[in-house]
């Protein structure tokens, strides 16, 4: 798992509660309706049946492998490709699908490519003006306007794109697509060209100008941190599917199936015996919300659900770590649980054993060989043993 | 579907020539082909491929190698010093060399005045590689263990493959191809003998079989190219800042090198630019005063930007499919173009004549013919060209431009039409260039009363009237100069100097 995943946990007090608290299925009328689209190019097929709906205002947050199809559907939405089946609406109106076609300029969607894709032989200012019906003055001032909305000084104008920097590149696509005023911003992974600093400020700054101009946003990424820390709603992308959609709290915490937990973060995977709603395994007995089976189950925790605790009920001991500054990696060996000699072993009962990588801000607490004692915070995710 | 007809277009000589060869027979062929006159033009050129193609990558690469790698003095001046050639047309450099010395012919001759004339062929790719190369590579050899000559042949030279095995094709199609040098000193090549066979039988049996030949031999030399290319990877691998190239000291050597550079120099361009000089002197002011001068001018002016337009034309569609939808059908649709384009103008000109006298009578002998020959000949020059622009107006433009409400075709105009431009012109000079300078198929097709500044300087030397040819000379060289430094500055950019 990379290193970016770390900043998930992190709570982001600005914005964090209101997208928690947002329930993925909303009343608002939907914005974007994607129902049952599929897409192949030649013997390949891209997308197998996706269905998406996007609330209007809201930011929504496309994230998979790559080759999972994700920027095709972006290219469906926006009307460079058309679905094989399937149908495509936009505001109630359908563009795609059941004998429509709406060509992309008649879609009023903003588009903002991978690296900006700015016009190498116009001036920032013509490249924003671009889509303008203003001329002269008008548009002068326009522009001025759009690129103060993307926090950039409008001296920039006389510029060329190839004098700006990557960030300031991915501004100025910004405000490019946001001249007509699109209802519905589509974003293909456009800050992953950008080294790790100036990525979170532009993807913050973006954020911040799409939500004050109330526009409907999606976003591909194939970075979970990015979209977690992004959008409303996450959409799980994997092999031409969506696998899980859900606000970002919800798919990180109670992903649907291991490949999605693993895909949003790092995860603690451990064997376990399911009873009711307590799962036994060798961290002890980890509540379950919901489980899906009893008996023998995979159970998820995240790393930083375990802590290091004076009075924690479980020991392991350290084998190595990982320094990373601000907080450690620590892979921990769980220690065996004795089997009492007056009973016959337990066939539900866990073995221990197990070595599983958790974080800590104290490197000096985990020198390999400490023995640790831990505790477990909050519930687990159950997954059906296969 | 446009691009498959402008390919099948381009593939009308090759056909010309197997269906000639198909309907003749096998007694007819056996009875042409395999006789001593074909036998003796065989030796001839092949001597003349075989000896002037090495020196030419022996001055390409040695020329190059000092301008690029060395702290020659004076470098800037010779990079483009020794590109300079190009702009003398073969049969000038000939012409030149006629006067110079009398005597000259045969073999040697011909390697002579073909190596002056093509070594920048060679030069050009070459200097534009090694100066684009990742020191660094050179650097990893030195700290191997190789001492400096070791690395030029274990580590540059095999870069350097791809660059001259093209040069080097490029040189043996043009020695394949060219008349009027050889045919200044009376050397007889394929080229030379099919075209007096043309004037002496027209449209015969002999001069067809002579052309299916010599298109035998290019396709041999297509095939040796694509051979020596081989499959290996010559890119640098991984990303990265590379620092610029390292120039290896001279020493004792500089003075040498400026010597050896100062001679291959006076040859190539001094000898010619001096006999073209003195004629006009000994010319006087009567030779500018003649007629024809004016109208040739104007002719091969009018000639130059029709042919031009019409190559860039027809090569958009193809480089758009090539550039935007590659794939096997691009693939073929530009194989067809290369192979095609590298048939000499003479078999060029002798398959339109024959479709033209055959079957369109109408169009026989009218400008339109020369223009379709012109745009075979020189559709390349073009392609390469627009590849190269279309390859900086990627497909993400367009769509960009389809987001902000542009319709298609606006967008298209717009954007991609737009960001081609420059390319599209820099192509269209070359084929200007082309132009200029074809005297081959020119000759042949060219309508009656038309004279190009190239056929009017042939017939005014052929009548030994070398001063009053010597304004067509100099007229020819001044068009080519800025169209040769356009060459010459577009492959440094090329290779992102």
């Amino acid at each position: 798992m990379t290193r970016s995943s770390r900043s998930t946990i992190t709570p982001r007090p600005d914005r964090s509660a209101r997208r928690i608290l947002t329930p993925a299925v909303s009343d608002v009328a939907d914005h974007l309706r994607v129902r049952g689209v599929r897409k192949a190019f030649g013997s390949t097929s891209v997308l197998a049946g996706v269905d998406l709906a996007v609330a209007q205002g809201r930011s929504t947050a496309i994230v998979g492998p790559s080759g999972s199809g994700k920027t095709t559907l972006l290219r469906l939405i926006a009307g460079f490709e058309s679905p094989d089946s399937g149908t495509i609406a936009l505001g109630g109106e359908t563009v795609a699908g059941g004998g429509t076609w709406v060509p992309a300029h008649k879609r009023s969607v903003g588009y903002v490519a991978q690296d900006g894709a700015l016009f190498p032989h116009l001036t920032v200012g013509q490249n924003v003006a671009f889509g303008l019906p203003e001329r002269g003055r008008a548009a002068a001032a326009r522009v001025a306007e759009l690129l103060e909305m993307v926090s950039m000084d409008p001296q920039y104008a006389k510029r060329r794109p190839h004098q700006l920097s990557g960030g300031q590149q991915q501004r100025v696509a910004l405000a490019r697509a946001l001249a007509r005023r699109p209802g519905l911003m589509l974003l293909d992974e456009p800050f992953s060209a950008l080294d790790a600093g100036l990525r979170v400020a532009t993807r913050r700054a973006v954020a911040k100008t799409l939500t004050d101009a109330g526009v409907t946003t999606i976003l591909v990424t194939h970075d979970q941190a990015e979209a977690l820390s992004f959008a409303d709603q996450v959409a799980v992308m994997r092999d031409g599917r969506l696998a899980q959609i859900g606000s970002p709290f919800v798919v990180y915490t109670r992903p649907t199936d291991r490949a999605t937990a693993e895909f949003l973060g790092d995860a603690v995977i451990l064997e376990a015996w399911m009873e009711g709603s307590l799962a036994l395994c060798s961290l002890g007995g980890i509540p379950v919300r919901r489980p899906p089976a009893q008996g023998k189950v995979h159970l998820m925790l995240r790393p930083e659900q375990i802590r290091i605790a004076g009075d924690g009920p479980i020991r392991g001991t350290v084998v190595d770590t990982d320094y990373f500054g601000p907080e450690t990696t620590v892979r921990l060996k769980l220690e065996p649980i004795a089997v009492d000699p007056l009973h016959p072993a337990d066939p539900h009962q866990p073995v221990g054993g197990e070595v599983i990588t958790i974080r800590h801000w104290n490197a000096m607490l985990a020198r390999p060989g400490t023995q640790l004692c831990l505790k477990v915070v909050g519930e687990a995710v159950a997954f059906p043993w296969e | 579907m446009l691009c498959v007809l402008i390919a099948l277009f381009s593939l009308v000589p090759l056909v010309f020539v197997a269906i000639m060869t198909a309907n003749a027979g096998v007694d007819t062929i056996v009875a042409l082909v395999f006789r001593p006159r074909v036998g003796e033009l065989l030796v001839n050129t092949v001597a003349l491929v075989a000896i002037t193609v090495p020196l030419c990558v022996l001055c390409g690469v040695g020329g190059a190698w000092l301008v690029e790698r060395t702290r020659l003095r004076g470098h800037k001046i010779w990079a483009v010093l020794l590109a300079a050639p190009l702009a003398i047309p073969a049969f000038v450099n000939s012409y030149a060399w006629v006067s110079a010395v009398p005597s000259l012919g045969g073999v040697a001759g011909g390697v002579l005045i073909s190596t002056l004339s093509y070594f920048p062929l060679v030069y050009i790719p070459v200097a534009a590689v090694l100066g684009r190369m990742d020191p660094a590579l050179e650097q990893t050899g030195q700290s191997l263990g190789l001492g400096p000559w070791r690395v030029f042949f274990r580590v540059t030279f095999p870069q350097l493959r791809l660059a001259i095995a093209g040069g080097a094709l490029l040189v043996s199609l043009h020695l394949l191809s060219e008349y009027g040098a050889f045919a200044m000193i009376q050397f007889d090549t394929f080229t030379t003998a099919i075209y007096d066979q043309f004037r002496s039988t027209f449209n015969g049996a002999a001069a067809n079989m002579l052309a299916g030949v010599l298109v035998v031999l290019c396709l041999v030399l297509l095939l040796l190219e694509e051979r020596s290319r081989g499959t290996a990877r010559y890119a640098k691998v991984g990303s990265g800042a590379q620092s610029g190239p390292v120039r290896l000291r001279l020493g004792w050597y500089q003075g040498p090198a400026q010597l050896g550079l100062a001679a291959l120099t006076v040859l190539a361009i001094g000898v010619p630019m001096w006999h073209v000089v003195r004629w006009l002197i000994f010319g006087g002011v009567a030779v500018w005063e003649r007629d024809p001068l004016l109208t040739a001018l104007l002719q091969t002016l009018g000639y130059g930007l029709a042919g031009a337009l019409a190559t860039t034309l027809l090569a958009f569609p193809l480089a758009y499919q090539v550039v935007r939808h590659p794939g096997r059908t691009s693939r073929l649709l530009e194989g067809a173009n290369y192979i095609s384009s590298s048939m000499p103008g003479i078999v060029v000109a002798l398959a339109l004549v024959t479709i033209t006298v055959h079957g369109l009578p109408a169009i026989y002998q009218t400008s339109i013919v020369l223009v379709a020959a012109y745009a075979l000949l020189f559709m390349p020059r073009a392609l390469v060209n627009l590849r190269a622009g279309l390859a900086q107006a990627p497909k993400e433009l367009d769509e960009a431009a389809q987001a902000l409400g542009k319709p298609p075709l606006l967008a298209f105009v717009k954007v991609t039409l737009r960001l081609t431009a420059p390319a599209a012109a820099g192509g269209a000079a070359l084929v200007f260039l082309g132009i200029v300078n074809e005297l081959t198929a020119t000759l042949l097709l060219s309508p009656n009363g038309t004279n190009t500044l190239a056929t009017e300087f042939w017939s005014l030397s052929s009548e030994i009237d070398y001063a009053g040819a010597a304004p067509y000379a100099l007229l020819m060289i001044l068009l080519s100069a800025p169209m040769t430094y356009l060459l010459f500055a577009q492959s440094k950019k090329a290779a992102g100097q």
